[in-house]
């Protein structure tokens, strides 16, 4: 492993190109990750066709929104654990709305809703009945898939073709949207949700109370409520999620996106956050939600067997968070 | 945090090593077979039939690359997309899938098509008038063979049970309407008792909807028809738990190991099996001839098969029980 110049300079200029390259680690990660492909396969015009990144970004949305919701929850030192849940559930209210006769846009609110009051509970949960976020969302996960199959009864929900449909496909309509919808809406939400995290004290509570609890409650924060918000705004996100596989699939699926949830996290791992809260960039946790989906579509490209994706997903967690580790320790 | 992308490449570079393969020069079709898992038995043997068709092929001079590749999850719909999507950025020449639902896989096919890519079905329907062909069992047929053989095992009279597997699964509903057309038009004698009971997804399920169904007939019942695998186990288990079985002519839908050993013991009187490998055979055969521009059917029957404890050590039935794998 060739070592950064950083430990040779100064501390100052040490510290300063440090941070630095903390940000831009998954940027060169994920830039690796596109380069050995566009290599590896042979026919890097292909593997970077507009064709191919289209399909990989359309693929990456639903982790991606889902990664922004995870984020503020994993730096306020929470976990979520039934996000792949609340994604079928808030899929299955979606094409239920529809298929009960309203508005497709009230549908979707519907479904976004859902996911917010998936959250909400989760968060109360949490504060009121101080169940730890483990254990309160695991059971989340199986409240929410099982709510999800109850009123799906127990079989997908089919929905008459509407405008949902065009949220996530590989050709948008119209053409010059270039990219999705759902890729535009992932893109402004995580801009916006940068900016909250940086700008504003909701966001600076966030990482104060993921940071340190005892202090933030000591400096006045109502740690409790802030902890509420913080559950039921990410909801939400999972929640958009839902709408998004639901106009993937063109049908509400209660058992979609079993597992979904730990993609999420390992995005927002990947991308620099840590499960001690207090550290995590809505940047890096797309870009960690990019290196798997392009991964996944490289190792696919390359007519690698699923388990050797899976051991190398697997294994660039373990090594971003181990590294992390390494770093801060020496910090 | 900072090593992380010196890391991922030098993991890279491993794997490239390990497992990049150098490309031919030669010009040939790549063909991807989707199914809709990758360890289950009965894909495997999917699997086998679809290497055969290639080998077939290339003994003819046409030089096939067959990629197999399943969802990651399995059985989640958007996984089995995605996989869809993989191969169309990386340009096959053609897809043949078992689709996970007949009308979420609609749009990537579709899309496929739109990219000049065809899709042949194989094992379940797809909603879509833009693939080339579908290869399955003919599983009306094969509620029919079931309903044929109850019947004549029964001379024509009896109480009969008939459990169904799964409310929406469209493949064993035509089984059923298939067991029942035959049962009703040439066994008027038969008594059908309850037809209108589902077995659920899995194997436990079915057992407690068998009991239940057992507890209200079970001193009265002739006869017995399930209509997939995991029904027709939980209705064994059931009849044996309660010492029925043996005593009550039971016909099956599927193999395994199981229902073979109920055969020998007498518990079951038959089971209607597919073929796996002659969906994979006939569904990758039917994606070559339309890639060579051959004229090719729109509906493959991959054939159906009775077997009962007289002809279950036939050629025949061998060839279905242990397919070449």
């Amino acid at each position: 492993m060739s070592i950064e110049p950083t430990e040779k300079l100064t501390p100052m200029d040490g510290s300063a190109i440090a941070k630095w390259l903390t940000i831009i680690a998954p940027f060169l990660g994920l830039i690796f990750v596109i380069a050995t492909f566009a290599i590896l396969t042979g026919a890097p015009g292909k593997y970077l066709s507009p064709f191919n990144i289209r399909i990989v970004l359309s693929q990456t949305v639903i982790v991606a929104i889902s990664a922004i919701g995870m984020t503020l929850i994993i730096v306020s030192g929470g976990i979520d654990l039934s996000v792949g849940s609340t994604i079928g559930l808030s899929g299955v209210v979606t094409a239920l709305g529809i298929n009960a006769g309203y508005d497709p846009t009230i549908a979707v609110m519907a479904g976004i809703c859902m996911g917010g009051v998936v959250g909400f509970v989760n968060g109360a949960v949490i504060t009121t009945l101080r169940v730890v976020p483990f254990i309160a969302t695991l059971g989340m996960l199986g409240i929410a898939r099982g709510v999800a199959k109850w009123i799906a009864n127990q079989e997908p929900v089919n929905v008459a073709p509407t405008w949902i449909n065009d949220l996530v496909v590989t050709f948008p309509n119209p053409p010059w949207l270039l990219l999705a919808p759902g890729v535009w809406i992932a893109i402004l939400l995580a801009i916006v949700m940068a900016i909250v995290f940086r700008n504003t004290i909701f966001g600076r509570r966030a990482f104060a109370i993921g940071s340190n609890e005892a202090a933030a409650r000591a400096c006045g924060i109502s740690t409790d409520k802030l902890r509420i918000w913080i559950y039921t705004i990410s909801g939400l996100f999972f929640g958009l999620s839902g709408v998004m596989q639901m106009s993937r699939l063109r049908q509400g699926d209660p058992t979609v996106a079993a597992g979904t949830e730990l993609d999420v996290i390992a995005a927002v791992v990947i991308g620099g956050g840590s499960l001690n809260g207090g550290q995590g960039t809505v940047l890096g946790a797309m870009i960690g939600a990019l290196i798997m989906a392009f991964l996944r579509n490289g190792c696919q490209q390359m007519g690698w067997a699923n388990y050797v994706q899976e051991i190398i997903i697997g294994s660039i967690i373990i090594i971003a968070v181990a590294f992390d580790r390494l770093q801060s320790r020496r910090a | 945090m900072k090593k992380l992308g010196i890391l991922s490449f030098i993991l890279f570079v491993v794997f490239a090593i390990g497992c990049s393969t150098p490309k031919t020069g030669a010009k040939k079709f790549t063909i991807a077979v989707i199914p809709k898992g990758t360890t289950h038995p009965f894909w495997k043997s999917v699997n086998a039939g679809a290497v055969k068709a290639a080998a077939d092929a290339k003994a003819q001079g046409v030089d096939i690359d067959l990629i197999w590749k399943g969802p990651l999850r399995e059985d989640d719909r958007e996984q089995q997309i995605q996989v869809v999507e993989g191969f169309v950025s990386q340009g096959v020449s053609g897809i043949v899938l078992a689709p996970l639902d007949s009308k979420a896989l609609v749009r990537p096919v579709e899309e496929a098509k739109k990219a000049g890519i065809p899709t042949a079905i194989i094992d379940s329907a797809l909603e879509s008038d833009q693939i080339t062909s579908f290869a399955a069992t003919d599983n009306k047929k094969g509620g029919n063979m079931a309903a044929e053989r109850l019947g004549q095992l029964l001379g024509g009279k009896g109480k009969v049970i008939m459990l169904r597997y799964l409310e929406g699964s469209a493949s064993t509903t035509d089984r059923e309407e298939g067991f029942l057309e035959v049962m009703k038009s040439k066994f008027p004698g038969v008594e059908l008792i309850s037809i209108d009971q589902y077995a659920g997804a899995t194997r436990d399920t079915a057992k407690r909807a068998s009991e239940n169904l057992l507890q209200r007939f079970g001193d009265q019942v002739n006869g017995v028809f399930a209509s997939n695998e995991s029904a027709s186990t939980g209705m064994l288990l059931a009849l044996q738990d309660i010492n029925r079985a043996g005593k009550v002519t039971f016909v099956g839908f599927d193999a395994t190991p199981q229902f073979l050993d109920a055969m020998k013991n007498g518990q079951m009187q038959g089971i209607v099996v597919q073929s796996p490998f002659a969906i994979g055979e006939l569904g990758v055969k039917a994606m070559i001839d339309t890639l060579l521009g051959k004229p090719v059917e729109k509906r493959i029957d991959t054939g159906v098969m009775m077997i009962t404890p007289d002809n279950m050590n036939s050629p025949e039935a061998q060839k279905l029980l242990n397919p070449p794998v």
